[in-house]
């Protein structure tokens, strides 16, 4: 018994202890795999109740069924699960970035719920982010079952969203190359290994179930050297988009925020604006994977006019889902609105130059994914390598890194932060691992408060306090009052040393007549940004920090200075 | 705007060698290349947001805090004044009947001053010894417009619980109305009684002129 009792041990300790490369590999498959089959879910069920809807969409009532999803959405992530509506990838960043990636167990089914009943009556959005959401979720609570650390479980939830992403678009790599442009901000060799199984595992998931409902069937297209000039211009037009898509979609939200109406009726008001513009750009309705695949396959038939004014709706639509309360995320509006853009282009340059010789529509269909991927997301590797596996070849590699660099480059000159950063930048929570911000924000002042004074009271003569300081080596003296013990204010020595040397003044001045009460104090509760922030605007290396009336400690330059050096090592050393 | 490096340096607060760096790898946008850096105001500022950087183009910061105007002694002494042969007996009664002389403290607050003097000589006596007092309040008294200093000659010696256990003859009222004129005041007048000839010559009972004049003398002598 006890040989077998020591051999587990020994396997158990060489498996989860000394390689967590092994063990990260391992829950890696697993993750891939559960956010693989929660993509599946998603999927699935989403093209049952489109087909189940149909017969009503010819029904004059049929505007309101988005409005019914999203409100139905908008409670259900209100009253039911209490979750922030929105697409959840900002979310998923921060937690990754602040929280060692821990997400509640809830966000892996909720968001995946508001998001079916919001697209699945119509709504414009896409099922990528609540599938990213879900599958980091599900990383971080198999992280949590297992007991691993921070650095594990961000692994780990890298491996949720790489597979939820493999698995929507059957792409693994373009699922490993999201997960860590996006989510994780650190191309680090411990995190790839495992990222990369994650979304094998996660797209080997969607293959064996839905093998017939694979969104984008391999294909190859044949493109020349003769669509790099037309590529250049079309990804001037994608990053043009991107920038627009980008603003309504914040100026959307911002009004819907401003507006005095209940959060349901703003869900009804969004969703039947979809409702009633789905009734002449039929396009704006649900995620458009459907319509996505005629537009490669080139089965697309509309006139350039109407694809034109597509885009706008698309984009306009998809606004008013996600602005006024309904859930999913952009990455298929992204794709809609990148192939109706390669449309037009490709149907405007040939009504331009009949005898041009270009590749097909499908093809600029792709190019103008890869162009609003890059634009809007600004992770241009995402997008290029999205298409690639899509197209399944490298022919198409030369015009993808055109369209990609320069829709992303042009989007990110004309505004720096991508959609999805945007959000945490204005709330300060873009915390990408070794920056200032991160190191600031991982400090806590507890760590850096020095808290052996002597503290003096504001009643004592100058004669004694010069005595303490014959024999103490501070330079602050913090004076407290006699009774309550409150907080007063702070003697430097470097301010009192005229008096001090000056014996007639000994027994003539008390501490509270010489303590400095304007300098700036800090609490716990600040965060260290702000301290130093304190610090530079009263030019002083020290503070002190006062809790409830009461004296802490100091915190001082030096320190910071200490601890920070020190948890840039740590935060950038190879593991 | 264009800056040059040492402008720069003073808005970052860091010396010009590290602007040089930074500038040469690369980290800081730059208008124009060449021996001098140029840096372009409005890029900078788009470039420090983008940073979480923060930029002092107000020269906030460097102009230090406005000093407050410092009364000399010797004009203090000019408002409060010099009386002589003041009749009491206790520490109490010195202090009641030395400031019915001061003329420049007004009536109506003349109670208060006094209760705030007593309170302080409870706490610990303003005899410094070699039979001078300085009386002085704790608070500062908000309502003078003006610091003054009384010096008060009593008739006879009084019992003033003083540090050396010596009757005290010479007071000095220290009455101010901001904390750090008063300490100000309080050094120059420790400066001043350190002087021994000072001491003598107050003890010669002065005319209140020759009295200011060679304080003039003494408080220019002060380094602080």
């Amino acid at each position: 018994m006890s040989i077998i009792k020591n051999w587990y041990k020994n396997v158990y300790h060489k498996l989860f202890h000394l390689d967590d490369r092994l063990l990260l590999i391992i829950a890696g498959i697993c993750v891939g795999i559960c956010s693989g089959l929660a993509a599946v879910a998603l999927r699935l069920s989403l093209e049952v109740v489109l087909e189940w809807l149909h017969p009503f969409r010819h029904y004059w009532w049929a505007f309101l069924l988005p409005a019914i999803g999203a409100l139905l959405s908008s409670l259900y992530l209100e009253k039911i699960a209490r979750e922030g509506a929105g697409h959840g990838v900002p979310e998923v960043i921060y937690a990754v970035s602040r929280y060692g990636g821990l997400l509640r167990f809830r966000s892996s089914y909720s968001r995946l719920i508001s998001s079916f009943l919001t697209i699945g009556s119509g709504g414009s959005a896409g099922p990528e982010a609540p599938v990213v959401m879900s599958g980091s979720s599900i990383g971080s609570s198999i992280a949590k079952f297992l007991g691993l650390n921070d650095r594990q479980r961000i692994t780990l939830v890298g491996c949720g969203t790489a597979g939820a992403i493999a698995s929507i678009f059957n792409a693994p790599i373009a699922g490993l190359v999201f997960s860590i442009e996006v989510i994780l901000g650190e191309w680090k060799f411990v995190n790839i290994i495992p990222i990369a199984i994650a979304a094998v595992a996660g797209a080997e998931v969607s293959q064996a179930i839905i093998p017939e409902q694979i969104l984008f069937n391999h294909q190859p297209f044949q493109v020349g050297a003769s669509d790099i000039l037309p590529s250049i211009c079309l990804a001037m037009v994608t990053a043009m988009i991107s920038v627009l898509f980008t603003k309504i979609l914040r100026q959307t939200a911002k009004i819907a925020k401003k507006s005095f109406f209940p959060l349901w009726v703003r869900a009804v008001i969004g969703g039947s604006t979809v409702g009633i513009m789905a009734i002449f750009i039929p396009v704006v309705l649900g995620e458009g994977y459907h319509f996505i695949q005629s537009m490669i396959s080139g089965t697309f038939s509309m006139s350039i006019f109407f694809i034109f004014v597509a885009i706008f709706g698309k984009i306009f639509a998809t606004a008013m889902t996600l602005g006024w309360g309904g859930s999913g995320g952009i990455f298929a509006p992204c794709l809609l609105i990148g192939s109706l853009t390669g449309i037009v282009f490709h149907k405007a340059l040939f009504s331009l130059f009949p005898s041009i010789e270009c590749a097909s529509e499908g093809a600029y269909a792709l190019l103008g994914m890869t162009g609003l991927i890059s634009g809007v997301m600004q992770a241009p590797l995402t997008g290029i390598f999205l298409i690639v596996e899509i197209t399944s070849g490298y022919e198409t590699i030369l015009p993808l890194i055109v369209v990609s660099s320069i829709s992303s480059t042009m989007s990110h000159y004309i505004d720096p932060a991508s959609f999805y950063f945007k959000e945490l930048i204005e709330r300060g929570q873009f915390l990408r691992p070794g920056t200032d911000a991160r190191i600031l924000a991982d400090l806590n002042i507890r760590e850096l408060i020095e808290t052996s004074y002597i503290k003096v009271s504001e009643n004592m003569v100058f004669r004694k306090f010069i005595e303490i300081l014959k024999t103490s080596q501070q330079n602050f003296y913090p004076v407290i009052a006699d009774e309550t013990g409150e907080y007063k204010g702070v003697i430097q020595i470097s301010t009192i040393r005229k008096y001090a040397l000056d014996p007639g003044m000994y027994d003539m001045i008390f501490l509270n007549q010489i303590m400095d009460t304007e300098v700036m104090t800090a609490s716990l509760e600040n965060d260290l940004q702000e301290v130093l922030d304190i610090m530079d605007i009263d030019n002083v290396d020290s503070i002190p920090v006062v809790e409830n009336d009461k004296f802490i400690g100091m915190i001082s330059k030096t320190m910071i200075l200490d601890l920070y050096r020190r948890e840039l090592i740590m935060q950038t050393s190879v593991q | 705007m264009e800056l040059s490096v040492f402008d720069l340096s003073k808005y970052l607060g860091v010396v010009p060698d590290t602007i040089e760096r930074w500038a040469r790898q690369g980290k800081l946008p730059i208008f124009k290349k060449g021996i001098n850096y140029r840096f372009d105001t409005k890029e900078l500022e788009q470039w420090a947001g983008k940073h979480n950087i923060r930029l002092n183009f107000s020269d906030k910061g460097i102009v230090e805090k406005e000093r407050e105007s410092i009364i000399t002694l010797s004009k203090a002494v000019q408002n409060g004044g010099v009386y002589f042969d003041i009749q009491a007996k206790d520490v109490n009664s010195v202090l009641k009947s030395c400031l019915e002389k001061i003329s420049n403290i007004p009536n109506d607050f003349k109670t208060d001053v006094l209760n705030r003097l007593i309170e302080r000589e409870s706490a610990l006596s303003t005899g410094i010894g070699n039979a001078i007092a300085i009386p002085h309040p704790r608070e500062q008294l908000i309502y003078l417009t003006d610091p003054l200093v009384s010096i008060c000659f009593l008739a006879n010696p009084v019992n003033y619980k003083a540090l050396d256990n010596q009757p005290v003859s010479i007071l000095f009222f220290l009455l101010c109305s901001s904390l750090k004129m008063h300490l100000h005041l309080l050094s120059v007048l420790s400066f001043c009684l350190r002087d021994s000839s000072f001491v003598s010559f107050l003890k010669s009972r002065p005319d209140p002129i020759e009295l200011i004049e060679k304080i003039e003398i003494l408080q220019g002598q002060n380094p602080l």
